[in-house]
């Protein structure tokens, strides 16, 4: 068996380029998969940990304010296993020498420490004192973002009184994994979004909660029982304004996580069948044409008493040395990958021992992955190697006929054609495997550069969407309670203020038949400029006088349309009567899944004449900074958020990631486009060689004997493209439908631009192939190739 | 008596070619094989020249660098005024190009063009073509135009790539062993079509062969052995390829 080896060792290596380019593609697929499965390990088990340790919750509850003597009895319901009432508001926060307002969400804490629901896992510092009420322990990157260290003391300002809090503790929570303050934040922004954990004394006296609540955390035996329990908890808590329900799987936190431990799940699934099938069949064609060229030899190696299987299984060989090659290469890079991914969610994700591993079990699967397709490519060689017989292996091998081309039905086109166009059109007849695989490579390589740059086109255009489409405010002034028409008057006539619009959000339990939901209503005035409704066509449209609009999302879970009839149940305050409203439209939201109404319909309904308990501001532009100073220390104003200042870093965060994750797609789609078009290419010159070479002895320059390759694969590459848009905007659709939440939803959105790149790169990946080859054309040795018979 | 083709006025002829002192070598690891060890030689004007010799003294290799597919390692060859030994790869591409048609003994055909388009291919690239029917006419093979070389028989498919070789036009027609692959009567075929060319359009054509009887077509046969040129002879009178005893 040694001199067989040998002559692999041989193959191998004067075939190197093609070798490496087999090997990259296996590479890169087991590189990948080792990225994605390790990193999807890792936050399954570290997320798994870390809610087992401090108890994650399996329901919320937010409700106006419930005695605590409630929650007892909701921890006495069956199926109920522990219970946690607590007091939760967002404050405004004041630091000294920080101009932008910072919000803090105080939540509380029992006084003394105790393994409770949600708990927190401090890092630094302790727990709070006895008889020290005015302490507070911080989420970690608000005390760096901040640079608030132990000892230092923070002002909350609670219904417009100043609370001056020392920081005992620095601490993370399984609830703010991923710290945003609301969906619309997309992303944390560590300096201006932090928790307060403050004891429960300090709560219900600052906040004016004495034995009472307005959160109710909770887990249950079985998740499977808690729809039916949160039922029968509602009806307990009915008298106290219920007006969200939230499982954990609609945590904000936690849906962040989960999608992207449910994407990366899914990419691990994809993305080895992927990359190793393209390896495969590019072994497949590989390893035909080897053997087809090498009949006479294995035919000699079996007259000499080489068995079949012993020959077939050098090639089988030769797949393997390449697979397990580029597997091991995998590895490391892999690995790298791995570690770059998770210094990536460590960004982005609060977990307190979120760090790098390696997993065996993972590398074990790539490489069975890689083995078992490269077996796949190279099984259909080997069969036709233990096939040959020796005896018919010295004869020449049957010749081929050429036959006409469908093009040649339309003799007009066909006798204008140069006869470099009439030799690509034949070759691609007569190899159809091959140019449809060509064709294919480019069609997976663009699918994943358009799939690539549709993140960051959905990501942009919801932006677009939402901060400036639809939300066209400045400013936005949220009160306290709800606040009559003086309030708006008063906001209005602040300095800079060139326009104002009021604003209503209620929270309404919405029926439709069996279908039901707690939704927030938003009232909108008419002709609302700054908070606009956008239909499908994205034009704006009005909210109408009466009648609810919808959002497409929120239509489809209660199962309406236009025309159909709503029952709407306020769930806070005094008014209890059900409404009941037509549907009037139908209208486009990414963030959040909300309803809208006429903002004097919606202040009826509660029985006002007029109620605002927000109001948008249209600033002179640079006055905000000044104008959310003043309007902070307001009685009554809860909060104060500046436009541009949530803009501002959300762009770049997303930017930065998505250019991440692009730089890696180009990689991937070039490797992938390069090993199959250098490949096919270097195949079929090998095959063509004495053709190419009497052309360069009739005359032809290297550049007019190349073209017959290069544009053979540009032509494929255009068919590649004409498949792999749609494909590619298929993919998106997929991917559209696999985030689409009731807390968000990506749009489906390509830029031109996307199309542009993905066509241009596609292209410049052809050209980078047809370059390999043109070395090898170069060195077309003219007598060699024609001493010998055809 | 010089040694001189076609000249019956008796005018000096002219010189196509000029090969002086031409050495080639092989170099394969520690042995050097010397393929041709000094070749002088002229090559005239509108003559038909045969090679004759026995395997491996050169001759193939003789024809490669005249026809500037290959080099030589020493000494310095002309065509006409130029010094094709100094020219680069790309000198000698358009060499090729516009003066030299190549005929080999396999027939190096397009297999996935028909015998017509074969013929095309080597018209858009020359200056100044022939039709590729009128090649094809030349060789006896109109009718069989729209034909695949896998569908021809292997006469027919050296005279299509004779056609190929005379649609350019070229002043000079190499052809390497032209019969080799071919019985007895079909390759007095593909001779007479070369004859013919020879005589109808006045291309000068050299033929290599292992055939002597073929050397009395020629006007002048070159005999080589061990990469030398042993001796040249002119026939004064000259056979048809019928005549030819095989
Ligand atoms: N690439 C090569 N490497 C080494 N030696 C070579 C090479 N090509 C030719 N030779 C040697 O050069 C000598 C002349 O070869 P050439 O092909 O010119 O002979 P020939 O006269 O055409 O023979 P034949 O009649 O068999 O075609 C031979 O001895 C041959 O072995
Ligand atoms: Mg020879």
């Amino acid at each position: 068996m040694r001199v067989l080896d040998r002559k692999l060792l041989r193959t191998l290596w004067r075939s190197r380029g093609q070798s490496m380019a087999v090997a990259a593609v296996v590479l890169c697929g087991t590189a990948c998969y080792i990225a994605i499965a390790s990193a999807h390990s890792n936050l399954e088990l570290t997320r798994s940990t870390y809610y087992a340790h401090y108890r994650f919750a399996d329901f919320e509850i937010m409700l106006e304010r419930a005695p605590l003597t409630s929650v007892f009895r909701l921890e006495s319901l069956p199926g109920v296993r522990q219970v946690r009432g607590r007091i939760v508001e967002d404050v405004n926060v004041d630091l000294e020498g920080a101009d932008e307002p910072r919000i803090g969400r105080i939540v509380s804490m029992p006084d003394r420490q105790e393994h409770v629901i949600n708990d927190i896992c401090l890092l630094e510092g302790r727990y709070f004192s006895e008889g020290n009420p005015n302490e507070v322990i911080l989420s970690k990157r608000f005390a760096e973002a901040n640079r608030l260290v132990l000892g230092d003391r923070i002002e909350a300002s609670i219904d417009n009184k100043k609370h001056s809090l020392r920081i005992v503790g620095i601490a993370l929570s399984p609830e703010y994994v991923y710290m945003i303050r609301s969906v619309q934040e997309l992303v944390p922004n560590s300096e201006r979004f932090g928790i307060l954990w403050v004891p429960q004394e300090f709560a219900e006296t600052a906040l004016d909660m004495k034995e009472a609540c307005n959160n109710i955390v909770g887990s249950v035996e079985d998740p499977e029982q808690l729809d039916a329990i949160l039922e029968r908890a509602e009806d307990l808590l009915k008298p106290y304004g219920v007006f969200a329900k939230v499982k954990a799987g609609n945590q904000i936190s936690n849906r962040f996580i989960s999608d992207e431990i449910k994407g990366l799940e899914v990419m691990a699934k994809i993305i080895p069948g992927l990359f190793q099938g393209i390896a495969a069949l590019v072994l497949l064609v590989l390893l035909n044409r080897m053997v087809r060229k090498e009949r006479t030899e294995i035919g000699l190696l079996k007259a000499y008493g080489y068995s079949s299987r012993a020959v077939a299984f050098h090639y089988v060989k030769y797949a393997l040395a390449l697979s397990i090659a580029g597997s091991l290469a995998g590895f490391a890079v892999g690995q790298w990958l791995a570690n770059a991914m998770i210094r990536m969610y460590v960004e982005f994700y609060d977990f307190p021992l979120l760090r790098s591993r390696v997993y065996f079990d993972v590398l074990a699967r790539s490489m069975a992955i890689g083995i078992g397709f490269s077996l796949l490519g190279a099984l259909f060689a080997a069969l036709r190697a233990m096939r040959i017989r020796p005896a018919e292996s010295m004869r020449p091998e049957a010749p081929h006929y050429a036959h006409r081309t469908l093009l040649e039905r339309v003799p007009a086109l066909w006798r204008r054609l140069s006869f470099t166009w009439k030799m690509i059109g034949r070759n691609v007849s007569r190899n159809a495997f091959r140019a449809s695989l060509n064709a294919f490579g480019v069609m997976i390589s663009s699918g994943i550069l358009i799939m690539g740059f549709f993140s960051l086109d959905a990501m942009d255009y919801m932006l677009k969407f939402q901060f400036e489409i639809a939300q066209r405010e400045d400013v936005k002034v949220s009160f306290q309670t709800e606040r009559g028409k003086d309030a708006l008057y008063e906001a209005a006539r602040f300095d800079h203020v060139r326009y104002a619009e009021p604003l209503l959000q209620y929270p309404f339990e919405v029926r439709s038949a069996w279908r039901k939901k707690d939704i927030v209503v938003i009232g909108v005035p008419r002709g609302a400029r700054l908070q606009r409704l956008i239909n499908a066509k994205q034009e704006p449209v009005d909210v109408g006088a009466t009648g609810l609009t919808l959002s497409d999302r929120l239509a489809r879970d209660l199962g309406v349309g236009v025309g159909d009839v709503l029952t709407l149940k306020p769930l806070m305050g005094r008014i209890t009567k059900e409404r009941t409203l037509v549907v009037n439209q139908i209208v486009e939201q990414y963030l959040g899944s909300s309803a809208y109404m006429d903002l004097d319909t919606l202040s009826r309904i509660l029985d006002e004449p007029f109620a605002a308990n927000a109001v948008l501001l249209r600033v002179e532009p640079g006055m905000e900074r000044d104008l959310s100073r003043h309007l902070k220390d307001v009685p009554g104003v809860a909060a104060v958020e500046v436009k541009a200042d949530s803009l501002k870093g959300l762009q770049d965060t997303i930017e930065m990631s998505a250019q991440i994750s692009n730089t890696m797609n180009i990689v991937f789609a070039a490797v992938i486009a390069f090993a199959v078009i250098y490949n096919i290419t270097a195949v079929s010159l090998a095959e063509r060689q004495r053709e190419l070479a009497s052309l360069r002895v009739l005359g032809f320059t290297t550049q007019e004997v190349g073209r017959i390759l290069y544009h053979e694969n540009f032509a494929l590459c255009v068919v590649g493209l004409i498949l792999g848009i749609p494909f590619g905007a298929g993919i998106c659709r997929l991917l559209v439908s696999a985030y689409d939440n009731e807390l968000y939803r990506l749009p489906f959105h390509l830029d031109t631009e996307t199309f542009v790149t993905a066509t241009v790169l596609s292209f410049l990946f052809v050209v980078l192939a047809n370059l390999a080859v043109r070395r090898q054309i170069r060195k077309l040795d003219m007598v060699e190739v024609l001493k010998e018979r055809e | 008596m010089t040694a001189q083709g076609p000249s019956i006025t008796g005018a000096a002829p002219k010189a196509v070619f000029r090969v002086e002192g031409v050495k080639k070598d092989y170099r394969m690891g520690e042995v050097t094989v010397s393929a041709l060890r000094e070749v002088t030689l002229e090559v005239y004007e509108g003559e038909f020249l045969v090679i004759l010799g026995p395997s491996g003294s050169g001759k193939s290799t003789l024809l490669n660098i005249i026809g500037g597919i290959d080099t030589a390692s020493a000494g310095r060859v002309w065509y006409r005024d130029d010094e094709l030994s100094a020219y680069g790869e790309a000198q000698l591409t358009q060499y090729r190009r516009h003066h030299i048609g190549f005929v080999f003994q396999f027939y190096n055909l397009m297999p996935n063009l028909t015998a017509e388009e074969n013929v095309e291919m080597a018209t858009e690239i020359s200056r100044n073509p022939l039709p590729a029917r009128e090649a094809l006419r030349l060789v006896n093979l109109v009718e069989r135009g729209g034909h695949f070389p896998s569908q021809l028989s292997g006469g027919e498919q050296q005279r299509v790539a004779i056609a190929r070789a005379v649609a350019k036009q070229p002043e000079i027609l190499l052809c390497d062993e032209p019969t080799g692959a071919l019985d007895f009567t079909t390759g007095k075929v593909v001779l007479d079509v070369l004859n013919e060319i020879n005589r109808s359009l006045g291309t000068t054509v050299i033929v290599i062969t292992h055939n002597a009887s073929i050397g009395d077509m020629a006007h002048r046969v070159v005999r080589m052995m061990d990469g030398h040129v042993r001796d040249i002879t002119v026939n004064a009178k000259r056979k048809t390829a019928s005549e030819l005893e095989w």
